[in-house]
């Protein structure tokens, strides 16, 4: 009796390690996720899908803050965006803040872990050192124009990263560039779709300098990537609503049908098509029926059981249809490297030539082609030209701001309208919980 | 063999020869009950001192052999008065047993072991089958709401078989579960919800799988004394029940049937069509637009006026029927029982229905050795309906859908997307969306172990068990085209959608301990020691297809696209060592010390191992020779104790930082999921605990009353870390909590004659404050607002504290909302938030009363909150001032401000308009109640009239539960709590289905 006890008690203490030290199964360890040659490819797509995640609230911010859409539905945060009485407790604030540091902590611990990983070919590890750059950098040109001034975070410290004051907003521009400019040296010139490349860095520069007002630089990007003739204009405008990585599709952010954002409250289809949370406004639908616009009223789609009251029946297209969803987003395309490339054209009193950039997307949309007339004007043109062609790609609301024109846009538009609407808040969150944050959200929120 | 097991030898036949050196006789005789000179079966007769016993037959009547003469007999019975009787020369002793006059020597099992009432020196509460038994509850939780003080249960919503929550003195923890340890017969069982799938903040719950028929006793231990040999899982105090189990002697049967109606407490109404449509005009004016451009047209808009509420309610019916046999012979005992329960909810296409079977068999081998098993099988159907917070959920849907639109076509179809007259989003038609998915969630629960124990000498004994608890859930769920989900969501469903999941989660357990009892003169001792491991996995699979053919295929087999799925493996354990010692001197002075060293997986390494100790005194005073002279005093006790317990029941591998598969464009990458913690460690709660406890008057009058002090370092918690940092949280371990509190209970026997009534009170106070936290930012928790969220945590108030807005009324010259602007800046915006209330109750507990009267009895338990709030957080939807007409609005929405100078708390509609519907106090509401939880009135049928249908007692009984509630609070009922199971975010109610009032009838046959 006695040495079956023992026994027992025996198998008891044998049985205390896979008791006491299960393995995760879906899960890896910090310290064995990157550390040798394999783990890198892995890790350079894992940065892909984090970056990923800011896409969609970028496009909620450049269309919904700005007068392309209105609410249709119950979430407060489409509400707040819609009525335009944004509060800094608004959740798609939250989301395009979380993703942008998200991203930006995903770059920073490979460049940080990266250079000392033993193994690794050089030339792994030079490629997707550029690809953290560039995408770090992107993510910091978002948060610069949506933020303003924003907390600049270098590194992966924990003890820092949460009590992190602002920075000006030109620092982390010039960080922004000093990426890009890295990133172009170093980056593979690849050509498989939804993975950045010099060319996408490119035309990543040439928004940067249009932002900036550095017209020359801008339109020598510009000129850069639609000279690759690596891209070429769908000949349809129908061709860019509906497919997938089209023809002119500079960087285009993937989903595939088995890691689709579903239900969530910032999935585009969702919000444009599912929920309809947020509807194109009239004002959208009567310059899109404008001759001008010509083929690019197909950006909206119109169903009449759904018109009743305030709902106007119509749905954005560009994020795919009932049936089958497509979420893929357009960061950059080559339709934008046309106007980008008018615009500084215009700005340095090349007319002509700018004309002729926006006439190749007039003539693609089958709508009367223009002359070129006088600078204001073809500055006119070319904003509504930027409204016809890239409307819910996330563009309305920063043209307008680094424009000068929100002011007189967005007053028309609705009567709660104000100059604080020009930045998007600090999310509440993050005044509560940084303490070097504390009392510095934004003005006017 | 070695030393040991020769010197038990020798002592073991030391005392035979002892024995047999003395005179021997046999001895015989009838035990009967005094009262009515009844034979009592299953008596044991023992020789004090020894194991040899016997026990009485059917007859009452029982013989032993080799009875010396020194010997003295005991005769023990549960609900006797235990008698001990010096054998002298006699060969015949008829005893007669009277019933115990006080529940002192009523054994509790307290844990590992088992103790007399009196001996106690731990904080205990005792439940026992008696008064859960004619309560028609699912779940054996329900059952204790307002029975014990200090144990404060709340159901967090209506639905059968629904998640409850069960807080034993207060919350020790902000991230951790707070839920109390359940163990049923030496196993630790799931609690919470099993299922899978999130249905709107509501779970289901696991308890509802064990029929609260088959239990013997629900105790509920609270103090550190008594819990802390349950270590690292004990702060939450820890609640043993133990099923019943078999008598030697005649078979009993018992037969018992319940069936009755069920209803909420209290319906909303809402408004009617032609009410919200001058409500929707007024707001649309309001707005500066045109009613009538927008739709809202008097004779149109109206013309339909469909009551929503009453569309997805209706009465339900509940019904369960049991039956059980248990007996034995003196070596083999058994309980076993069958039972079937059916509830149908109170909302359409809502039902539950559970069959169970239970087997508890003992087997005496040898003297020495015995051997039992214990084992429960059930099944349950639950037919689930969206709840909460669910765009597309029933109830919800019937507050928030406008009665402009009708359910039905004039056809008499359900009206779904694409029909004309469909009111389309953000209103689905609730009665489509109870009536046509299918979400059926088959549970399987084995519970079972099988013990040995071996009596090594008269005084020590190894007991062995292993047990498992095992369930396996299987979700089985399909969402026609005609749903929200299914045909009006293309981006999930496009043309039906179906999810199947099986989820299997196990407990495995094995525990060993020795105990060693000794009475030596005055001295009396019991030690136990043990080791005990412990295994939990979890495994789970599922997949989700969509693009059905039609609506008659709603497998997934016949789904066009299969894109979703995944499986799933998690394995947890803890392997742990404890001790617990007992010493009393004379019964007057009465020590105990326990400690437990437990390893958990859940910790890294370095950090898996905790230590667990505490120590308990008691005095008995009306023991000591001055007391003598009260002789009104039965019994008096002091008592205090301290120690240590742990929590450990949070996420596993919180110790690691971690990188998880992230999916891109059709490949899936790496990148860092979390930040670890590696110094990681369970929550430590130190409690101390004093306490007096009094009997007088022969049992006529118990009082308790407990004071505690518990104060839980090393929180554990998903801190709130600025998005700054890459995470939204990481795990912190750190932060103090206390919680303390007084609690008193009272039991009296008012009148003890042909009228007997008794009362109990129990009334508990429990003060809980963060007290500390590891940075000086608050925690927000709860649902989001423009304050920052719904709840705070933050030192210096309790977890569950409000965060908000503090409205201050209605302009009377606007109509627009007042708030305080706090920090005086001139504005209203984000930074304007406070402490706007609080989910924790002042004083909280339940009265009992029963009146018997020859064969009749009268039982009432009235249950009590005072002092907490509660958020209607519904409100905001539903007395939203015009922030989005999409909504139908409560009645006192006709309150509102409509022109100069009204006074009112309702602000003024404005389409639109979200500044007036912010969240603020207004919608923070007193939640104090009192209510009648639960009404019988039996009657036992007098034996004669039956015992010729050889049925020996029978027994109708009517019982009503929540018949009556007195509440100040304007939702439905105000017994809710929206976040199943949330202790930070606790108190909310959003669109939560409301508690149910239950009458059902019962009949109990015992033959």
């Amino acid at each position: 009796m006695k040495r079956t006890y023992g026994i027992l008690l025996f198998s008891l203490l044998l049985s205390c390690k896979p008791v006491l030290e299960p393995k995760p199964i879906d899960i890896l360890s910090d310290d064995i996720a990157l550390n040798d040659a394999e783990d890198v490819p892995t890790a350079e797509i894992g940065l892909y899908g984090a970056f990923r995640g800011m896409a969609a609230p970028t496009v909620i911010a450049g269309d919904l803050t700005a007068d392309m859409a209105v609410n249709n539905g119950t979430f407060t945060q489409y509400i707040e965006l819609g009525t335009k009485q944004i509060r800094a407790s608004n959740a798609n604030v939250e989301s395009l803040w979380g993703n942008v540091y998200n991203t930006v902590y995903s770059s920073n611990i490979i460049l940080e872990r990266l250079p000392a990983i033993s193994g690794v070919p050089a030339r792994q590890k030079t490629r997707t050192l550029a690809v953290a750059r560039f995408l770090r950098g992107y993510a910091y040109f978002i948060a610069a124009h949506t933020f303003g001034d924003v907390p600049f975070v270098t590194s992966t410290n924990l003890a820092a990263n949460r009590n992190i004051a602002k920075s000006a907003k030109a620092t982390v521009l010039d960080s922004v560039l000093a990426d890009y400019q890295s990133a172009l040296i170093n980056i593979v010139d690849s050509s498989v779709d939804g993975y950045a490349n010099k060319s996408v860095v490119r035309a990543a520069m040439a928004r940067f300098h249009l932002y900036q007002k550095n017209w020359a630089q801008a339109e020598q990007f510009a000129t850069q990537v639609i000279d690759s003739k690596k891209y070429r204009l769908e000949s349809q405008f129908r061709g860019v609503v509906e497919k997938d990585f089209s023809d002119e599709s500079i960087f285009e952010m993937g989903y595939s049908i088995s890691d689709d954002p579903g239900t969530s409250s910032t999935s585009l289809n969702n919000i444009f098509v599912g929920r309809r949370e947020a509807i194109p406004s009239n004002q959208l639908l009567a310059q899109l029926l404008s001759t001008e616009a010509g083929e690019r009223r197909a950006t909206l789609t119109f169903n009449s059981a759904q018109q009743q009251g305030d709902d106007n029946g119509l749905s954005v297209a560009k994020y795919g249809t009932a049936d089958a969803d497509n979420n893929n987003i357009t960061l950059f395309r080559l339709a934008e490297m046309y106007l980008i490339r008018a615009e500084a054209r215009v700005q340095q009193a090349k007319l002509t030539d700018a004309a002729e950039d926006i006439n190749v997307l007039r003539r693609r949309a089958k709508a009367p082609t223009v002359n070129a007339t006088n600078q204001a004007d073809m500055l006119l043109v070319i904003e509504r030209e930027r409204l016809y062609e890239l409307a819910f790609e996330g563009h309305r609301w920063y043209d307008l701001v680094r424009t000068g024109r929100a002011k007189a846009v967005m007053s028309a538009f609705s009567p709660n309208w104000k100059d604080a609407y020009e930045r998007w808040p600090v999310p509440q969150t993050e005044i509560q919980r940084n303490p070097a944050l504390a009392g510095a959200q934004n003005p006017g929120y | 063999m070695n030393i040991f097991s020769r010197l038990c030898l020798a002592v073991f036949l030391l005392v035979c020869v002892a024995s047999h050196l003395q005179a021997q006789q046999t001895v015989s005789g009838k035990v009967t009950q005094i009262e009515d000179g009844e034979p009592l079966p299953g008596v044991s007769v023992s020789l004090k001192g020894t194991t040899t016993g016997v026990i009485t037959n059917a007859a009452g009547v029982y013989m032993l052999d080799g009875v010396p003469e020194k010997a003295v007999l005991v005769f023990s019975f549960i609900g006797k008065e235990t008698q001990e009787i010096a054998v002298g020369t006699r060969t015949a002793i008829n005893v007669q047993l009277s019933p115990t006059s006080t529940e002192l020597t009523e054994v509790v099992v307290t844990g590992y072991t088992s103790q007399q009432r009196k001996d106690i020196i731990g904080s205990y509460a005792v439940v026992s089958d008696k008064q859960i038994r004619e309560t028609p509850v699912v779940s054996l939780d329900q059952a204790l709401q307002g029975r014990a003080a200090g144990v404060a249960i709340t159901q967090s919503s209506g639905t059968p078989g629904g998640g409850i929550a069960v807080r034993i003195r207060g919350s020790t923890s902000i991230g951790a579960s707070n839920a109390p340890l359940f163990i049923v017969d030496g196993v630790q069982v799931e609690t919470g919800g099993l299922s899978q799938r999130d249905f709107g903040g509501q779970q289901d719950n696991a308890l509802s799988l064990i029929n609260p028929n088959d239990i013997e006793s629900m105790t509920i231990i609270k103090d550190a004394a008594a819990k802390a040999v349950y270590g690292a899982r004990g702060s939450n105090g820890v609640v043993i029940i133990t099923t019943k189990r078999g008598r030697s002697g005649k078979t009993v049967f018992t037969a018992d049937a319940q069936r009755g109606i069920a209803d909420l407490t209290r319906r909303p109404t809402m408004l009617n069509a032609t009410e919200l449509l001058t409500l929707q005009r007024e707001a649309t004016v309001n707005a500066k637009q045109d009613a009538d451009q927008t739709g809202l047209i008097p004779g149109v808009t109206d013309a339909v006026n469909t009551n929503w509420v009453d569309e997805v309610l209706r009465r339900g019916i509940f019904q369960q029927y049991n039956v059980s046999a248990s007996g034995g012979s003196d070596r083999t005992k058994f309980y076993m029982a069958g039972s079937y329960l059916d509830e149908e909810g109170v909302q359409i296409n809502n039902r539950i229905s559970r069959l169970q079977g239970t087997v508890n068999l003992d087997h005496r081998a040898s003297d020495k050795f015995s051997l039992g098993t214990n084992l429960i099988v059930a099944y349950t159907k639950n037919e689930r309906i969206k709840g909460d917070n669910f765009l597309d959920g029933v109830y919800s849907g019937a507050l928030k859908s406008l009665p402009f639109y009708a359910p039905y076509s004039e056809q008499g179809k359900l009206l779904g997307p694409n029909n004309p007259g469909y009111a389309g989003f953000p209103n689905f038609n609730p009665v489509a969306q109870a009536l046509l998915p299918r979400f059926e969630a088959y549970t399987v629960k084995i519970l079972a172990g099988l013990y040995g124990e071996y009596q090594f000498l008269p005084d020590l004994k190894l007991r062995s068990k292993v047990s498992m608890d095992y369930n396996n859930v299987t979700e089985d769920q399909y969402e026609s085209s005609r749903t929200a989900i299914g045909g009006f969501l293309p981006s999930v469903g496009g043309r039906g959608y179906g999810v199947n999941s099986t989820s299997i989660l196990s407990t495995f357990i094995n525990s060993n301990i020795l105990t060693y009892t000794k009475t030596i003169g005055k001295h009396a001792a019991t030690a136990l020691a043990g080791v005990e491991v412990l295994q939990r996995t979890e495994r789970s699979s599922s997949v989700t297809g969509r693009l059905f053919p039609s609506d008659d295929f709603t497998y997934i087999n016949s789904a066009g696209i299969v894109d979703q799925g995944g499986s799933y493996l998690n394995r947890s354990g803890l392997f742990s060592a404890f001790t617990d010692v007992k010493y009393s001197y004379n019964d007057k002075y009465l020590f105990s010390a326990s400690a437990r060293y437990d390893g958990s997986s859940r910790f890294g390494p370095g950090r898996r191992f905790g230590f667990f100790p505490s120590a308990g005194a008691s005095w008995r005073i009306s023991a000591e020779p001055f007391m003598e002279r009260f002789t009104f005093l039965d019994d008096l006790r002091l008592k205090a104790s301290y120690g240590v317990t742990g929590n450990e029941r949070f996420g596993d591998f919180q110790f690691l930082s971690t990188w998880a598969s992230v999916p891109y464009n059709g490949t899936s990458g790496t990148a860092p999921s979390g930040v670890g913690n590696p110094n990681l460690q369970w929550e430590a709660t130190s409690e101390a605990n004093v306490g007096v406890e009094t009997t007088l008057w022969n049992g006529r009058l118990t009082f308790v009353a407990e004071v505690y002090r518990n104060i839980t370092n090393k929180l554990l918690f998903p801190e709130l870390v600025p998005l700054t940092t890459g995470f939204g949280s990481i795990q912190g371990n750190a932060g103090q909590v206390s919680n303390r509190g007084i609690e008193l209970s009272l039991t009296t026997v008012n009148i003890d004659r042909a009228v007997k009534w008794t009362s109990s009170l129990n009334v508990s106070r429990n003060i809980n404050r963060v007290e500390q936290l590891s940075s000086k930012e608050p925690q927000f928790r709860g649902y989001t607002t423009s304050t920052g969220r719904t709840h705070i945590v933050q030192e210096g108030s309790p977890v569950g504290t409000y965060w908000g807005l503090d409205f201050r009324g209605v302009d009377p010259a606007t109509g627009d909302a007042i708030y305080e602007d706090v920090n005086g800046d001139g504005q209203i915006n984000s930074d304007d938030g406070t402490v706007i209330g609080n989910a924790q109750p002042d004083w909280f507990g339940g009265i009992t009363n029963e009146v018997s009267w020859r064969g009749f009895t009268l039982n009432a338990v009235v249950q009590f909150s005072y002092g907490n709030q509660l958020i209607n957080f519904a409100n905001t939807a539903l007395l939203n001032s015009g922030e989005s007409l999409a909504d139908n609005q409560v009645r006192a929405a006709l309150k509102r401000w409509q022109k100069e100078g009204d006074i009112t708390s309702v602000p003024r509609y404005v389409s639109g308009n979200t500044y007036n519907s912010l969240f603020s106090s207004r919608f923070v509401e007193d939640g104090s109640f009192v209510r009648l939880k639960n009404l019988t009135l039996g009657y036992t049928i007098k034996p004669e009239w039956i015992s010729r249908f050889k049925v020996s007692n029978a027994r109708i009984y009517l019982t009503g539960t929540n018949l009556l509630t007195l509440t100040r609070y304007s939702g439905s009922d105000p017994e809710v709590n929206s976040l199943d199971g949330s202790t930070t975010a606790q108190g909310l109610d959003f669109f939560t289905l409301p508690q149910t009032r239950k009458i059902t009838v019962g009949l109990t046959i015992g033959l």
